[in-house]
């Protein structure tokens, strides 16, 4: 048995692309993460290129709240990012931001149109994403709210320094636009029957999520300077007057104890002070959360739970004992304090942020013990027939994005049954697994770039009002943000019938992503792969492909850049990267590419064929480059282009122009 | 590998310029690995000939297509030819030779033939082989006489080894290559056998080769 | 004495050499061998030197022996093939031209036909064997000739080759193939050529230092630079960049250099490169008087 000689390695077989592409979904690790899949390297390269709308787009297609996850979204997605034991994890929600901030939100209209009828009973981040998918879909969808507006939690709970009106608005009128009636002010269970409804839709969905404060059981707590968390926050929402004092204990240390210490900084009380059970480690608040209150003043106080609310007339003060523990050792929430070490925190009001509840009681489905919604976990129905629970309702408190993940499920579930299609199921129950860390060769050839800071207020500046505190990226910090993104996963793909074995690309790329296997046969290794192209750019049979990236749609968007061209008109190739491209007199058309390999020789001579006087590559250079050693196969096809232009007595029809001095401004489309 | 190279362009605008409706053929064998051939280079060559056409205003289409081997009546039966009145082939000699065997048109050749060749590295050959059909290369540790000394004696170096450079310059001496690679290998004394003159005749009495024949071989 | 006589005795053998010119007027070739007379032993002509088409060196010897001079055959293999090297050494000792000098050859691209087709058929080691079969009385697959040449065989050596050893190895091939003696490449390091005698001598041949009469300083760079195996050391270079009149002293580098090398070698071979008329003077000089012939 003849030793196959042609193996350079021994790298292991895995489930990979080559292998059985379509059965094994591979997600990066930051699109795996998401509860929803957002296809992650695919909007950020986009980004990369300052094309905000078709980021948008792409969002859309699996999160129909850009505005909102771009702001409050948790981001479990960033902890994935494989540049995090490089420098920091890409931005990105801040980039979801920016694609939500500058992109264009498509007109939409439904998929088809169907004679049934869905009733959604609450409008909230699941209530909300169930009515886009089933409406999308082609059903006729009734959103119920009983609140006055659309949002739910996103607008009474969520306050506007976080999450401005105008941003969810945004969001809510583009998932309107499918054509949703809207039902406000409308209480289900009282204003109307789970019953009539079902006479009159063909499914209910209730996506009513947490509306109930939990209250804690304590002397004093019906003083009335003792507030919940979830009305005084709707009322700060509604604008509504409150009655609060200048001294404001908050109890609580999750995020709504944060929004609520802040909002009421905001309205006027001078002293705030959050008291919580957890320690600084275990409190369950996001650790910029903490933070920003910090800074805004609010002190903090851990490992104290809550025994009297001490008051005569009005309220003078809550009486706290050492909470020691938390949890028990099965991490159940088991408190246990210490009743000698008592202290005393001056207030003249208490607002207790101690948890949320389901006030779904008078719907008529069955309950959990916890008072939440019972439904199965699959089909996410509930005990009446056509009727289906999701979201908080069901889970309990969970994240936004969950809870939009959530509305998917039982979108699916509802069109199964509805419509008989279990595509939309079976797609959400597919597994997919991810890739490993940065392999250490390329670790050293990366060069580290920290995220680039979002402006903000200025704390001082931020309590004075609800005024959005952080600014949003620019499209140019949103672009150089988005090209530390090494797109994972969306790297090259061999074809193995076209693949000529040349060894090309093994020789173009330095971080080793092409191997050698048994048999000749070439393999990708997604892990080391930067999705920069050059392979592709130089395999002679074309048989490398990156996701996202085709020579056709390069000539699309040449034909769009140069509609209406006139007979000076020049077409710029404009690297993303660089900041300030040179001047150049006349009608330039830019088009901006993360990399000028994506400009093929073919692409540049069709161009000129195509009607344009010039072609230009501007602003190839070493100082921005994401590839470095692009920029030698840059050049060396310029090169290439200008000799065949040369003997066809074209040669001033091309041109390399290079990079001038940074300045603040920056070319982008 | 037999490396290849595309003709100057101008050659190339010039043979096509006849003709109304040309169908480029890649090879996607040693043409591709040469960056010369592949379905890159053909997509390349038709766009740079219709801007050279639609700059003449010769209105001459060209189109592309890539066949895995050119040297394989199977592959070129594979080739749809339509109304197209000549074939532009970024294949090698043997590539366009069976290529027009097969048609009834015009081939033209976009590349020439260059070697028999080793890969340097990324996108550079050298040439290794001359296809003399009578292998000395175990008597020279690997290292042609025929191909690789530009006088392709067999009892080297001449005069002209200069600084063990050839004295065309364009290479080192690959009789001091030998000589050297010898002694390395503990051969110095292999060195001193005289090789007589080639038998030349081997190449000229085989313009075929039939791996089946039965009766004898060469 | 014919050339093979002189070689074979103790004499010390003084050669030079003419070329052929590019067209049919042989006058000037034997004008310069005129000034030549009585001051070589033989003259050797040479073939497309430089891969330049001249007259072929097989013309010229005949017209050198109708008018008493001593030809040595340069034979190169570039431009002919195995018949046609056989066909022309027979024709050459059809007219009594016996000595030949085996040689390579340059490159047809140094040339002025560059485009030509090289031939290298054989080269300069398998030639010699060609002769020594043609001396035997068959051609080189074994046919009887009728009648049987004689050729008095030589070939060249780079005293000064960089590599050495490689250059040295096809020496001792060239001697095993018949080779009776060894006309050098330029020295001008009479040390370099001395050790180089050092390996010839294990060899019954006669060595004939090369000489190139040299007159600037920029004709020694020029050499060093554009020559194979031809190193000028700086101090010449020098000498001759200071002097006054380069012709004079290039001819007293010459002929210092012939009495340095004088009992070292077997002989010398002088060329003047186009300027024939200064071998006697450098003869002169090195105090060589005329021989006999």
């Amino acid at each position: 048995m003849p030793i196959a000689v042609n193996t350079m390695d021994t790298h292991e077989d895995n489930n990979y692309f080559d292998e059985n592409p379509d059965s094994t979904r591979v997600y990066s690790p930051c699109r795996l993460r998401c509860p929803v899949h957002v296809d992650v390297p695919g909007y950020v390269t986009a980004i990369a290129e300052g094309r905000f709308t078709d980021a948008l787009e792409i969002i859309l297609d699996r999160n129909p709240l850009p505005a909102v996850c771009g702001r409050i979204c948790l981001r479990p997605c960033e902890d994935g990012c494989r540049r995090c034991n490089l420098d920091d994890p890409l931005a990105i929600a801040a980039l979801k931001r920016s694609a939500a901030d500058f992109g264009a939100y498509p007109i939409e209209r439904p998929d088809a149109i169907r004679r049934e009828k869905v009733a959604v009973v609450g409008s909230g981040p699941a209530g909300l994403t169930v009515a886009y998918d089933l409406a999308k879909f082609g059903f006729k969808v009734t959103l119920f709210e009983d609140k006055p507006k659309l949002g739910g939690m996103l607008r009474y709970g969520i306050p506007n320094y976080r999450l401005p009106d105008s941003a969810l608005d945004k969001d809510i009128d583009y998932i309107l636009s499918l054509g949703i009636e809207v039902k406000t002010d409308v209480r289900v269970g009282t204003d109307i029957t789970l019953d009539e409804l079902r006479e009159q839709y063909n499914a209910v969905v209730i996506t009513a999520g947490l509306q109930a404060s939990r209250a804690l059981p304590i002397p004093g707590a019906d003083f009335g300077q003792v507030l919940a968390a979830l009305p005084f926050l709707e009322a700060a929402a509604s604008r509504e007057p409150i009655a609060i004092g200048k001294r404001v204990v908050v109890v609580g240390g999750g995020n709504v104890a944060m929004d609520v210490a802040r909002t009421a900084r905001r309205l006027g009380a001078t002293d705030v002070t959050l008291v919580c059970l957890e320690s600084p480690e275990e409190m369950p608040a996001s650790e910029h959360e903490v933070e920003e209150a910090q800074l805004e003043g609010i002190t903090v106080n851990c490992s104290w739970g809550p025994r009297e609310v001490v008051g005569n007339v009005g309220v003078v003060g809550l009486k706290v004992a050492r909470c020691l523990s938390v949890f028990d050792a099965d991490k159940r929430f088991a408190p246990t304090f210490d009743e000698r070490e008592i202290k005393q925190f001056a207030a003249d009001t208490v607002i207790f942020a101690t948890g949320q509840g389901a006030d779904v009681g008078d719907i008529g489905v069955e309950l959990t013990p916890r008072g939440g919604i019972k439904a199965d976990p699959d089909t996410l129905h509930t005990s009446i027939e056509d009727v289906y629970a999701a979201g908080d309702v069901v889970s309990g408190p969970t994240k936004v994005i969950d809870a939009i993940a959530a509305g998917h499920r039982a979108s699916a579930s509802v069109i199964r049954d509805l419509a008989g299609d279990a595509s939309l199921l079976d797609d959400l129950n597919e597994e997919a697994t991810t890739l490993g860390e940065v392999p250490e060769l390329m670790q050293t050839k990366l060069e580290p770039r920290r995220r680039v800071q979002m402006e903000r207020l200025e704390f001082y500046d931020a309590v004075r009002s609800f005024d959005e505190i952080e600014v949003g990226y620019t499209e140019y910090e949103a672009a150089r943000e988005a090209q530390r993104c090494l797109g994972c996963t969306t790297g090259a793909r061999l074809s193995r019938e076209k693949c000529a074995s040349c060894l090309t690309c093994i020789r173009v790329c330095p971080h080793q992503a092409p191997h050698m296997r048994m048999g000749g046969f070439l393999y990708f290794d997604p892990e080391a792969c930067i999705a920069c192209g050059a392979c592709a750019s130089q395999c002679p049979a074309q048989a490398i492909t990156l996701e996202g990236h085709s020579e056709e749609e390069m000539s699309r968007r040449v034909e769009i850049a140069l509609a209406d061209a006139g007979p000076e008109t020049i077409l710029s190739f404009a690297c993303a990267g660089t900041t300030e491209l040179p001047y150049v007199r006349g009608d330039v058309r830019t088009l901006t590419v993360s990399c000028l390999l994506r400009a093929s020789e073919r692409l540049v001579l069709e161009t000129l064929e195509s009607g344009a006087k010039r072609v230009i590559f501007a602003g190839c250079a070493e100082s921005t480059c994401r590839y470095p050693y692009a920029r030698q196969l840059v050049h060396t096809r310029a090169d290439k282009i200008r000799a065949a232009l040369t003997e066809l007595g074209m040669q001033d029809r091309f041109e390399v122009v290079g990079e001038v001095e940074e300045e603040d401004t920056v070319h982008l489309r | 590998m037999i490396v290849v190279r595309q003709k100057p362009l101008k050659e190339i605008v010039k043979a096509v310029a006849p003709y109304r409706r040309i169908l480029l053929v890649g090879c996607n064998t040693c043409a591709a690995v040469s960056l010369a051939g592949g379905e890159l280079e053909v997509d390349t060559l038709v766009q740079t000939l219709r801007l050279a056409s639609s700059q003449e205003g010769t209105g001459s289409v060209f189109e592309g297509a890539v066949l895995q081997r050119q040297c394989e009546p199977e592959f070129i039966e594979k080739l749809e030819i339509d109304d197209c009145d000549a074939l532009l082939s970024l294949g090698c000699g043997a590539g366009v030779a069976l290529l027009a065997d097969n048609v009834d048109i015009p081939v033209i050749p976009a590349l020439d033939t260059m070697f028999i060749g080793s890969a340097k590295g990324l996108a550079s050959w050298r040439a290794e082989c001359s296809a003399c059909g009578s292998c000395v290369l175990g008597e020279t540790a690997g290292i042609c006489p025929i191909t690789r000394c530009a006088k392709g004696i067999l009892n080297g170096p001449c005069g002209g080894v200069n600084d063990g450079m050839c004295e065309l310059g364009d290479r080192e001496c690959a009789w001091v290559l030998i000589h050297d690679r010898l002694a390395k290998l503990h051969r110095e004394d292999e060195f001193e056998t005289t090789h007589e003159p080639k038998d030349y005749s081997v190449k000229t009495k085989n313009p075929e080769w039939d791996a089946h024949a039965r009766g004898g071989d060469r | 004495m014919s050339f093979r006589d002189v070689v074979e005795s103790d004499e010390f053998i003084i050669s030079s050499e003419v070329g052929p010119p590019k067209g049919i007027d042989v006058a000037e070739m034997l004008e310069t061998a005129e000034q030549l007379r009585d001051r070589v032993h033989a003259l050797n002509v040479t073939d497309n030197q430089a891969a330049v088409m001249r007259l072929s060196t097989l013309a010229a010897c005949v017209h050198l022996k109708q008018h008493g001079f001593e030809p040595i055959l340069q034979m190169t293999c570039r431009d002919r093939n195995r018949l046609a090297l056989q066909s022309d050494l027979l024709g050459a000792a059809s007219f009594g031209i016996d000595n030949v000098l085996s040689l390579t050859g340059d490159h047809v691209v140094v040339g002025d036909h560059p485009q030509a087709k090289a031939v290298f058929d054989v080269e300069s080691v398998q030639l010699l064997e060609i002769i020594a079969e043609l001396n035997a009385g068959k051609d080189m697959v074994g046919n009887e000739l009728h009648g049987t040449p004689s050729f008095f065989p030589g070939a060249v050596v780079t005293p000064d080759a960089n590599p050495l050893e490689p250059q040295l190895a096809k020496f001792d091939k060239k001697v095993r193939a018949g080779a009776k003696y060894f006309q050098t490449q330029a020295v001008y390091d009479p040390d370099a050529f001395k050790r180089f005698m050092e390996h010839a001598r294990k060899h019954d041949v006669k060595v004939l230092a090369g000489i190139v009469v040299l007159r600037s300083a920029k004709m020694a760079r020029f050499m060093n630079k554009h020559i194979p195996g031809v190193s000028v050391p700086k101090n010449v270079i020098d000498e001759l960049q200071a002097a006054s009149d380069g012709t004079q002293t290039g001819i007293e580098i010459a002929a210092r250099f012939i009495r340095d090398v004088k009992d070292s070698c077997d002989g010398v071979h002088i060329m003047a490169v186009g300027a024939e008329h200064l071998v006697p003077a450098v003869l002169d000089a090195a105090g060589i008087g005329s021989v006999t012939q």
